[in-house]
């Protein structure tokens, strides 16, 4: 960490001596209450997280590069099971996809954006020497990774057909009650417990910090965009995690303490629990791209020279998602048995989401249009995200229609549509973020050319993955399925030969890191020079370990994003 | 890898043919399936049509019933149960096909109507927005870029363009709203009264057809083995061992029952799922418009074997479902309850009367 | 010094708030349990039944006199789980019923296996829009049911159907109303095993 202190001798000598004042290794990184301490803690959990659920879709595309069964049976064997037994490895399957599902949602994409981006950059955003409640930021973190170990561990225990809980992501009732025995299912559910919990911690913070510690001179109506992300996706984790927890919680007790709140034969009704989850689960998908949208906003806005286009209309736009993100989830529940009247509701309050969502794409074009636009990177990344996320959102217009749905519930064009909008939205977001602000982070610069190199190798890559999964999904493929007919084999093939691409684009990204940290130039403070105009530019890279002791002014501008002028009056 | 890059060359040929097909000639596509059924129903009817003219059982529901046939059709259905034949491979009309990139063919009227509402107009437009933004994008990039324009604008707000990008989205969403909320009703017609009912109930791992109208037996489905199936000529993975028989050209009451977790039933040739839940049933009409197989899968994840309990669906003439539901044990049908019915009516004491009782 | 303790006070503040508004919401996620059965109740939200009273029924009828005598035909359903070893049959399929007109369906239910088991019943009729109108005066939902081994009872539902039915655009084209009932094997035996140590 000598270099962190020497950057900032290096920054000026003025600085008062205690505002770089570490603790040792162990008070540091176990026990830290430091914003830019946990926010890197986050983002190396969320990189571990990420090669562990990357991993499972790695033995999950091998298994369906051909129809049959050829790698299950292993894998079973691998944890313990008996890996000839047909059922153990269709169960297997089963506990693979619902660790994939919610190690990304709630162990990669969660981390890492609200975490890792958000703790880091939102307090340095408005001008804020740390986040409100630095305790409870660490016990966020330390929930988050005792969440990831019970969901580790629920693998290796029993839960009904073989090892683990195999219920998917979305743990049905009354798959997950009287479909799954033996305590697999408990420790996943616990795991959620105590992630959920984590979040709502989070959330709380960034919220009073939001609120209460923006530098003076600092609206609402002048925060960067990533803020106003973070603080709306602050207020959809506050307002649906808690649903979630007392459904699950509710699972638990039909589990374990004889209650029925979802078991039928005690006048419980399974549909309600869906109707939980998913209370939950739509805002939850908005809570893992909001702040990819916050992060765009920034890049492209540096990136073009240009304040970004309709501020307002964006940010706006972002709150308007997350209020009609809160009514319309039972669009996931097309099939159950709705009646007309409530599908006819909530076809057309989902294709509402379009219309701000629309706002923020064209707002992003019209940012970049007339700039002076310099294709560094981020840029590449989040120009790439644009695409991309646009695809994501027409089939999401498909999927909106009750009656089109009828066909396309549970099939793979589900699975294109919501990968296209995360795993190819928000994790290109990601990647624009990280490329964005490492070196930031570091004090080291990673090498351009790699990261233009793992950009292209990752475009080609997801798109060969999941663009033919469309197809398989228009042909009828059902998710969730280890084996199919012979028909669906040669778009899977496809899909499977894509991930081995995608491989190679992560492997570029690690050995990019490596670079960095080996052979990386020094960053200065504002290494993207004109176009970045926020407050974390104005701290050296990295920041000191204590920033803005004394609160930076922002001066009154013209344009609602421009604060190059605040006087970071550091320490 | 080597594998991936030749079969690439073929898929890419085969795309080239599909995309015609989505775009163009949405009509059903083989005259070669319509000329292979009329010779298998040609096939497979004239047994029939010798069964039909001495049965009551096989008459059409309009027909007039008498209770003197009746007297003979329990005995004579009995004999009658082998010559039912089921479809071979050759009636096989909903699957995937290989490399497929569109919709199935659809085989009933609300699937073709939702074809042509996603082709005709939900393709169509997210296409043209996603080459919209794309062609922005590069226009973005061609023109403004450091080299071509050195000196940012620092436009950041044009009151009329935001309303134009807020407006022109809600009229897209309008346009697509109608036919969309037409094709739900249209989903939500409900089954007429007589309408032949049919219970799909799913159990951890397969399928359980009820024919509650026809004398309340239950046919268990199961998947048909990978050899089996393709000794049969049939897709493995979705043949089952007892096919769903089911009535062609008439409505059907499908209703869906989970016994133990939730299942779905999904045939995506006839644009039909609906969810088997525990503890209540769910319910949608469902007419087929031409005699086949119809594939289908569970779509609801259900436990170790969820991907294991196909549904082959084969849709017969009305004449010759009752054939089938007469080799079933305890099957009957609505004419031949009534015409039993009648006949104990007429003669409450006769032998004959006797005779039909247990057939009804 | 003053400056950090309203800070450290408002950031209190706010931090109550955003508990507040969680724990309402874990409030409402268990309040939504009762709140749904409620709102299923009131609705016939999923096909959900109404209760009505003898004197409800007397009045449906006096309306239904003035609805030109229109009928619907009712469909009677019955389902068993997978680990109840009832047999459990309508005693009529359907019945055709004029519109606010009572009638008595009789549903039969036989404990086919060894040992005495408790049944409850849930139940739902489709179409879904139907549940709003779908009147019942008296019936065996819920209510635990003991059968010895082989033992059969005949269980009744009094019911009538709305005559609002007829004015409810939703339910035009509705010929046939489907009352579904499902029998599970009670998660709780112990009234069973209590009747087996009476007999």
């Amino acid at each position: 960490m000598a270099t962190t202190a020497d950057t900032f001798q290096a920054h000026g000598d003025e600085h008062h001596h205690d505002a770089d004042h570490k603790p040792g290794f162990f008070a540091r990184w176990f026990m830290s209450t430091n914003h830019k301490d946990i926010g890197t803690l986050y983002l190396i959990f969320s990189i571990v997280a990420g090669i562990v659920g990357g991993g499972i879709s790695g033995i999950m595309r091998a298994e369906l590069a051909e129809p049959g069964l050829q790698v299950l049976g292993h894998v079973v064997n691998f944890l313990g099971g008996d890996g000839a037994s047909f059922d153990q490895q269709g169960h297997m399957w089963n506990v693979l996809i619902t660790a994939h599902g919610l190690i990304m949602v709630f162990f990669m994409v969660m981390p890492a954006m609200i975490g890792g981006f958000g703790n880091w950059f939102v307090p340095l955003m408005i001008g804020a020497p740390d986040m409100a409640f630095p305790r409870m930021n660490n016990v966020s973190f330390w929930l988050t990774v005792a969440g990831f170990c019970s969901l580790v561990f629920s693998m290796f225990v029993p839960g009904g057909t073989g090892h683990g809980a195999g219920t998917g992501w979305t743990v049905y009732a009354p798959l997950s009650t009287s479909g799954s025995v033996g305590p697999a299912v408990d420790f996943a559910i616990f795991s959620l417990h105590l992630a959920g919990a984590g979040s709502i911690l989070g959330a709380t913070n960034f919220i009073t910090t939001i609120f209460n510690m923006r530098a003076p001179g600092m609206t609402l109506h002048k925060m960067p965009l990533f803020v106003w992300s973070v603080l709306v996706t602050a207020f959809l984790l506050l307002l649906a995690l808690p649903v979630l927890a007392a459904a699950i919680t509710m699972l638990i007790t039909d589990r374990n303490f004889g209650t029925t709140f979802f078991d039928p034969a005690g006048g419980g009704d399974p549909i309600l629990y869906q109707h939980l989850f998913w209370f939950f689960g739509h805002p939850e998908v908005y809570i893992m791209i909001l702040p990819g949208f916050g992060m765009i906003s920034q890049i492209i806005a540096t990136f073009s020279r240009k304040p970004v286009f309709g501020y307002l209309g964006m940010a706006y736009a972002m709150v308007a998602i997350g209020v009609v993100g809160f009514i319309v989830w039972a669009h996931h529940m097309y099939t159950v048995g709705l009646d007309v009247n409530t599908k006819m509701y909530f076809t057309a309050a989902t294709m509402v989401i379009a219309v701000p969502t629309g706002i923020k794409i064209f707002s992003w074009i019209a940012t970049m249009w007339g700039g002076s636009i310099q294709f560094k990177s981020p840029m590449v990344w989040a120009m790439g995200f644009i695409f991309l996320f646009t695809v994501g959102g027409v089939t999401g217009v498909v999927l909106a229609n009750g009656g089109v749905d009828d066909n396309l519930h549970d099939t793979y064009y589900v699975v294109a549509h919501f990968h296209y909008v995360l795993s190819l939205g928000a994790v290109t977001s990601m990647f624009a973020g990280f490329y964005y602000w490492f070196p930031k982070m570091s004090g080291k610069m990673h090498s351009e050319f790699l990261s233009h190199v793992q950009f292209w190798i990752f475009f080609v890559g997801v798109n060969m993955i999941f663009f033919p999964m469309h197809f398989l999904g228009l042909q009828g493929m059902a998710r969730r399925y280890p084996d199919f007919t012979a028909a669906y084999a040669e778009w899977n093939h496809v899909a499977s030969v894509g991930y081995a691409i995608t491989l190679v684009s992560v492997g570029v990204f690690f050995i990019n890191l490596i670079y960095a940290f080996v052979a990386g130039k020094k960053a200065p403070a504002n290494y993207w020079g004109e176009g970045a105009t926020t407050l974390e530019w104005s701290l050296s890279s990295p920041p000191p370990y204590h920033q803005f002791e004394t609160l930076p002014v922002i001066e009154d501008h013209h344009s609602a994003d421009d604060h190059i002028s605040a006087k970071p009056a550091t320490v | 890898m080597r594998r991936a890059l030749e079969s690439g060359v073929v898929r890419y040929k085969r795309m080239e043919s599909f995309d015609a097909m989505t775009f163009g000639d949405i009509a059903r596509k083989p005259l070669t399936f319509l000329t292979m059924a009329v010779a298998a129903l040609t096939f497979t009817a004239a047994p029939q049509a010798v069964f039909a003219q001495d049965q009551a059982v096989t008459a059409p529901v309009e027909a007039a019933v008498e209770a003197a046939p009746a007297d003979a059709a329990a005995p004579a259905a009995a004999e009658a149960a082998p010559a039912f034949e089921h479809y071979g491979p050759e009636m096989i009309k909903g699957q995937p096909t290989p490399g497929g990139i569109g919709f199935q063919d659809q085989y009933t009227a609300d699937g073709s109507y939702a074809l042509w509402m996603h082709d005709a107009i939900l393709l169509p437009i997210i296409v043209v927005i996603c080459l919209f933004v794309l062609g922005l994008l590069l226009w973005v990039i061609a023109r403004y870029n450091r080299r071509a324009n050195t000196v940012p604008s620092k436009t950041s707000h044009n009151t009329l363009i935001e309303i134009i990008w807020t407006v022109i989205p809600v009229l897209i969403l309008v346009v697509i709203a109608v036919p969309s909320i037409t094709l739900i009703s249209r989903q939500y017609k409900s089954p007429p009264e007589n309408a032949i009912t049919i219970k799909a109930n799913g159990y951890q791992w397969y399928w359980g057809y009820e024919y509650v109208d026809n004398g309340g037996f239950e046919v268990i489905s199961n998947m048909m083995p990978e050899e089996e199936a393709k000794a049969a000529g049939e897709p493995s993975h979705l043949a089952v061992d007892k096919r769903m028989v089911v009535p062609v050209g008439v409505p059907i009451r499908l209703q869906t029952f989970g016994a133990d977790v939730i299942h779905s039933f999904g045939i995506p040739s006839l644009w039909f799922k609906i969810d088997a839940v525990p503890g209540r049933i769910n319910e949608r009409v469902l007419t087929i418009q031409e005699p086949g197989i119809y594939y289908g899968q569970c779509m609801e994840l259900c436990g170790a074997r969820h991907g294991y309990m196909p549904i082959a669906i084969e849709a017969r003439p009305l004449d010759e479902f009752n054939a089938w539901v007469m080799t079933q044990p305890g099957g009957t049908t609505p004419e031949l309850k009534a015409a039993a019915a009648a006949a104990e009516a007429a003669a409450a004491d006769s032998e004959a009367a006797d005779a039909a009782a247990p057939t009804a | 010094m003053s400056q950090t303790a309203t800070l450290d006070a408002r950031n209190r503040r706010t931090m109550l708030f955003a508990f507040l508004a969680a724990l309402g919401m874990l409030g409402l996620g268990y309040a939504s349990v009762p709140l749904y059965r409620l709102f299923c109740q009131v609705t016939g939200f999923g096909g959900t039944t109404q209760r009505a009273t003898e004197a409800d029924a007397d009045i449906a009828e006096r309306f239904a006199a003035s609805a030109g005598g229109v009928t619907y035909s009712i469909r009677f359903d019955s389902n068993t789980d997978r680990n109840m070893p009832w047999d459990f049959k309508p005693l009529q399929r359907t019945d055709t019923v004029a519109v606010g007109q009572r009638d008595m369906a009789i549903f039969v239910a036989r404990n086919n296996s060894s040992e005495p088991i408790t049944g409850t019943a849930t139940f739902n009729v489709s179409p879904e829009q139907a549940g709003a109108y779908f009147n019942k005066i008296q019936c065996f939902c819920f209510t635990e049911q003991v059968l010895q081994p082989g033992e059969e009872v005949r269980m009744p539902v009094l019911y009538f159907v709305d005559p609002k039915a007829l004015d409810d655009p939703n339910m035009e084209g509705v010929e046939q109303i489907t009352l579904s009932y499902t029998f599970h094997r009670a998660p709780d035996q112990s009234s069973a095993s209590e009747g087996e140590a009476e007999s």
